[in-house]
């Protein structure tokens, strides 16, 4: 019974070969460079740091996992991680939603191709060479903001100066650099909405406020979707911004988990690092498919 | 399948045109950047006269990757030839590793040897295992803008007295085009541990005191009298005198160095590394001053510090590890020290010619001024690093939050409990 | 009627200023970034809002010729190696895989290995940056342009909007050439990847702009700079020794030049094609 089933297989396997053959190079690469990585970091992430790259390294069980767990810079981290998440994704949501609502708009017919190529730039502009930038345009007294702010007789921002401005300017550069992106995304659902339902209600005598957020954004649920989803995972992942403008500073206030364990990392603590690793991957995971979830019951596609 | 046959032939071909074509090259990483790699070219081209068909390559790496890269490189066996650094620095890789080879027989077949002193060789030293052979003597002095200082019609600030008077003066009298707002009396650096406490150390040291932080014994000395008013005035110095830009607390070499270059600081640190590059046009133009940090009370007699030693370590699996131990031999040599003092500017050799260089270049070159070294507490306290961690976390924690009188010493004594506590706990777990 | 009008007027002149302020500010960092290669460190620390240089002085260029003992043209020259080669070996892989999921996406292992792909762009992958290491030490492709160019074929964007073509195809058209005898291989040379033309086309582009951009993983696979790319040595410029300012904002515009050039001239079709993988991914 099993054997005929296994020859089942088999033969399904051969007839199919072609499509093996297809996927095989997209597999290969897959589980190379991906997979196998990925489960390497796990592994790690049970050992002790010293062994781990080692033939046989040493089963720590979850040792690493209490160690950093006992470390308040990285519960710290964790949660400055998820707060700036949070304030990231609602910040790059509402900006990209409020550009899309305005060049969707019949009021910008003239320029609106050239508005949306400088808004879209920065998205595939190498974020490093970007930040470079940002970084010193933040600088409290050598930069243009302030010096632009001090022209306008406006008080100076502290910038990358100290810990509470410091998650603002980075958020801002970060804006910047992705929020053309989710704004596309909005462009590309507004544009397939159905404006008839507009017209009537407006014949019905609907206040424009009305018609935007009874009729208009119930339509943008899908790119909301999509946006909150990518946005998440983006900054949850934050590091190149970290890595140009601030090195997790000052004071440790955008040391945030993937570059925490990333110096971890220099330091030869794998172990640590890939314990802070796989937590958070798991964050990612669980947020990610949650918001699927959740879209997938309240009927959306 | 034309795809695939195509990709499989690109891939082969990509693995064929990046394999290894040099048979006998001695790979070396170094954070020395461009003067270091025209060092190390140089001193190549004098080794292959005695071993033809030897080339020397050196990387640079920016210093916060370096670590990672010898550290993964050692640990994965694919370690370079040669590693090439601060003592420190080497210390936490072979803390990490403990895979770094023990100079001492190496040096000792070698016979450029006689002028490394005893301190210098125990400072090489680290857990009965010498780690590098010192190859550059690093020193660093105040410097100071002349044409600020003429400006302000002050001699060389020679007190801590004097260096607030002149900081406070070149913020009045800014340089044209200049305001007071972007004019600083400091350049400073505090981002990562070692910024911060590396600013500490010249303080400390130069001032004609010992030990930052701890002393050979493991005792915590930033609480003791005169320690603590030199932590006192460098914590002012970061917050309330205003002698260093806001953005100072996160600023590491990079930044402190385009603050100095971009013109912005009267006072700042010269490394005898830093003078070539300071006296070009597009920088300070050699439009500075060098001498001894300030004396912060009288009696004590103040100091150029020596911060320690620059030197040149091999991993256990090197890949060509007696060829490694030949080119690190060599460079302890005549021509390989030239090389250093000319390209570099610094040294460990005393029978070098310095005819050739500048006034400025000079003064590090004689050293004739008085150098005191500081200590190295990762060599005696293997844990050393983790409390400097966390005493810099303190630090900048009271940076971000100054007290409101500009009086630290209640927090300089909790700091000194604290770092008590921490010292106990780290030296029990080790 | 005249008041309708008016009140259009002003809300047309209140959206304009709203977009162009905007877009102002987004390309505001460009401007600076451009002036500041051709500005002393010292003018742009003193007055950093100076909207034109001093001088126009190509000698920056001069000084940045050579970068971590490697010349400029090498670090240019392995971005276009590099961002090309990596973009075809990514097309190609993602559009056989991609198709291939498609038509028989219930094949075994076929789901395992969707899912695996989904994960893995998940990750985040400025932390398999030892297991990356190691794995390709293990493979000898450490300090390799087959390392990284492999590395880098990886791609969410390019593969779904591969599979949301092959999704998109009829399958009565598919079934005709089947009944007319064709073998699979031909259906996809000739029927399939002709329809995929400008699919194929867009994600070549995006995927050359979003791979141009890649810093990281050359970083963590390269073993000297040799193999470096622009963004990679704009990052490497500082060392212990000194940072020239000036010459990190020229490499920056070099760096930030060839991609936003090819995007203005694309610009519709890179929009178009980033909309349309993201929606339906």
């Amino acid at each position: 019974m099993a054997l005929s089933r296994l020859s089942a297989t088999l033969r399904l396997l051969w007839r199919e070969r072609i499509f093996y053959a297809f996927v095989a190079p997209f597999a290969v690469i897959t589980i190379l460079f991906g997979i196998w990585p990925i489960l390497l970091s796990i592994q790690v992430s049970f050992t002790a740091s010293a062994t781990a790259l080692r033939a046989t390294p040493t089963w720590v069980g979850f040792a690493n996992y209490w160690t950093i767990f006992a470390d308040p810079l990285f519960t710290t981290s964790l949660w400055r991680t998820l707060v700036y998440t949070g304030l990231s994704v609602v910040a790059n949501l509402a900006f990209a939603l409020a550009l899309a609502v305005l060049l969707d708009s019949t009021l910008l017919r003239r320029g609106n191709m050239a508005i949306r190529v400088a808004l879209f730039l920065p998205v595939v502009t190498p974020d490093v060479a970007g930040y470079v930038v940002w970084r010193w345009l933040f600088d409290r007294s050598f930069g243009a903001v302030n010096a632009g702010l001090d022209m306008l007789g406006l008080p100076a921002f502290g910038g990358l100066s100290s810990p509470a401005t410091a998650t603002a300017a980075i958020l801002i550069a970060e804006l910047w650099h992705h929020s053309g992106f989710y704004m596309l995304i909005f462009l590309a659902n507004l544009a397939i909405r159905d404006k008839q339902l507009e017209e009537a209600a407006a014949i019905d005598g609907a206040t424009p406020w009305q018609i935007w957020r009874l009729i208009i954004l119930p339509q943008l649920k899908p790119a909301l979707l999509i946006n909150a989803v990518y946005a998440t995972i983006q900054f949850l992942k934050t590091f190149t911004v970290v890595v140009v403008m601030t090195k997790g500073g000052p004071n440790d206030q955008t040391n945030f988990v993937s570059y925490y364990a990333y110096q971890l990392f220099d330091q030869g603590r794998y172990g640590e690092a890939t314990a802070m690793a796989t937590i958070l991957f798991s964050i990612i995971i669980v947020l990610s498919l949650s918001m699927l979830w959740i879209s997938e019951r309240s009927g959306t596609k | 399948m034309r795809c695939l046959t195509g990709l499989t032939g690109l891939v082969a071909a990509g693995m064929l045109a990046t394999a290894p074509v040099h048979a006998q090259q001695l790979t070396i990483w170094h954070d020395l950047g461009d003067n270091g790699i025209a060092w190390f070219q140089r001193m190549g081209e004098e080794f292959a006269r005695t071993r033809p068909g030897v080339t020397i390559r050196s990387q640079s790496f920016p210093t916060e990757q370096w670590f990672g890269r010898v550290i993964g490189a050692i640990n994965t066996d694919s370690a370079p030839d040669l590693i090439f650094n601060n003592y420190e620095r080497v210390i936490r890789v072979q803390s990490q590793t403990n895979r770094l080879l023990d100079m001492r027989p190496v040096l000792a077949a070698s016979p450029d040897r006689t002028f490394l002193g005893e301190a210098e060789l125990r400072v090489a030293t680290y857990r009965n295992r010498m780690l590098i052979i010192p190859i550059q003597r690093v020193q660093m002095a105040l410097g100071v803008r002349k044409s600020w200082l003429d400006r302000a019609g002050e001699p060389f600030p020679q007190t801590w007295d004097d260096v607030q008077r002149v900081a406070r003066k070149f913020k009045e009298n800014p340089p044209p085009g200049s305001t007071a707002a972007n004019t600083f009396g400091f350049a400073l650096q505090a981002a990562r541990p070692r910024d911060l406490i590396h600013m500490l150390d010249l303080f400390v040291f130069g001032s004609g005191l010992e030990h930052t932080l701890i002393d050979p014994a493991g005792t915590i000395t930033i609480d003791r009298p005169a320690h603590a008013r030199v932590l006192q005035e460098f914590l002012r110095t970061y917050t309330s005198y205003g002698f260093v830009p806001p953005d100072t607390i996160n600023h590491s070499f990079t930044e402190m160095y385009q603050v100095i270059e971009g013109g912005r600081a009267g006072m700042f640190r010269v490394g005898d590394w830093n003078v070539r590059r300071w006296e070009q046009p597009n920088t300070l133009g050699g439009d500075f001053v060098v001498g001894p940090w300030p004396r912060f009370e009288a009696g004590r007699e103040n100091a150029v510090v020596a911060g320690g030693m620059r030197g040149v370590a091999i991993p256990e699996n090197s890949p060509n590890r007696q060829l490694a131990q030949d080119f690190a031999r060599f460079m302890l040599s005549q021509p390989a020290q030239q090389a250093s003092l000319e390209v570099m500017g610094a040294f460990v050799r005393n029978d070098l010619n310095v005819s050739a260089l500048t006034p400025l270049q000079q003064w590090f070159a004689r050293a004739q001024h008085r150098l005191v070294p500081s200590d190295f507490p990762e060599a005696t306290h293997a844990w050393y690093p983790e409390l400097e961690a966390a005493f810099h976390r303190r630090l900048l924690t009271g940076i971000a939050n100054p007290p409101a009188n500009g009086d630290w010493s209640a927090f300089i004594t909790a700091t000194a409990q604290e770092m008590r506590e921490a010292a106990q706990r780290l030296s029990r777990n080790n | 009627m005249t008041r309708r009008r008016a009140r259009r007027l002003l809300l047309g002149a209140l959206a304009y200023t709203a977009a162009l302020l905007v877009a102002l500010v987004f390309l505001y960092p460009y401007w600076w970034m451009l002036v500041g290669a051709f500005r002393r460190t010292r003018d742009v620390l003193s007055n950093p809002l100076r909207l034109v240089p001093e001088q126009i002085d190509f000698g920056v260029f001069g000084e940045i010729a050579r970068i971590g003992g490697v010349d400029l043209w090498v670090y240019g020259v392995n971005s276009l190696l590099i961002t090309s080669a990596s973009t075809a070996v990514s097309v190609a892989i993602t559009a056989l895989g991609a198709y291939a999921l498609v038509r028989r996406p219930t094949l075994p292992g076929f789901k395992l290995l969707r899912a695996g792909f989904l994960v893995t762009i998940m990750y985040p992958y400025m932390l398999l940056l030892i297991p990356v290491y190691v794995v390709m030490f293990k493979l000898g492709l450490l300090g390799t342009y087959a390392g990284i160019i492999l590395f880098l074929a990886l791609g969410p964007i390019q593969f779904f909007l591969f599979e949301q073509f092959f999704r998109a195809i009829p399958p009565a058209v598919i079934e005709a050439a089947l009944i007319d005898g064709a073998s699979e291989v031909t259906i996809l040379t000739r029927i399939v990847m002709p329809m995929a033309a400008p699919v194929v086309a867009t994600v070549t582009l995006i995927t050359f702009l979003l791979n141009w951009s890649q810093w990281f993983p050359i970083l963590v696979i390269s073993r000297a700079s040799d193999t470096y790319t622009l963004p990679v040595a704009l990052l490497s410029m500082n060392t212990e020794l000194g940072s020239n300012f000036q010459g990190i904002m020229a490499l920056a515009v070099l760096t930030t030049l060839p991609p936003a050039i090819l995007f203005v001239i694309a610009q519709k079709r890179v929009m178009a094609g980033m909309a349309q993988g993201a929606v339906k991914g």
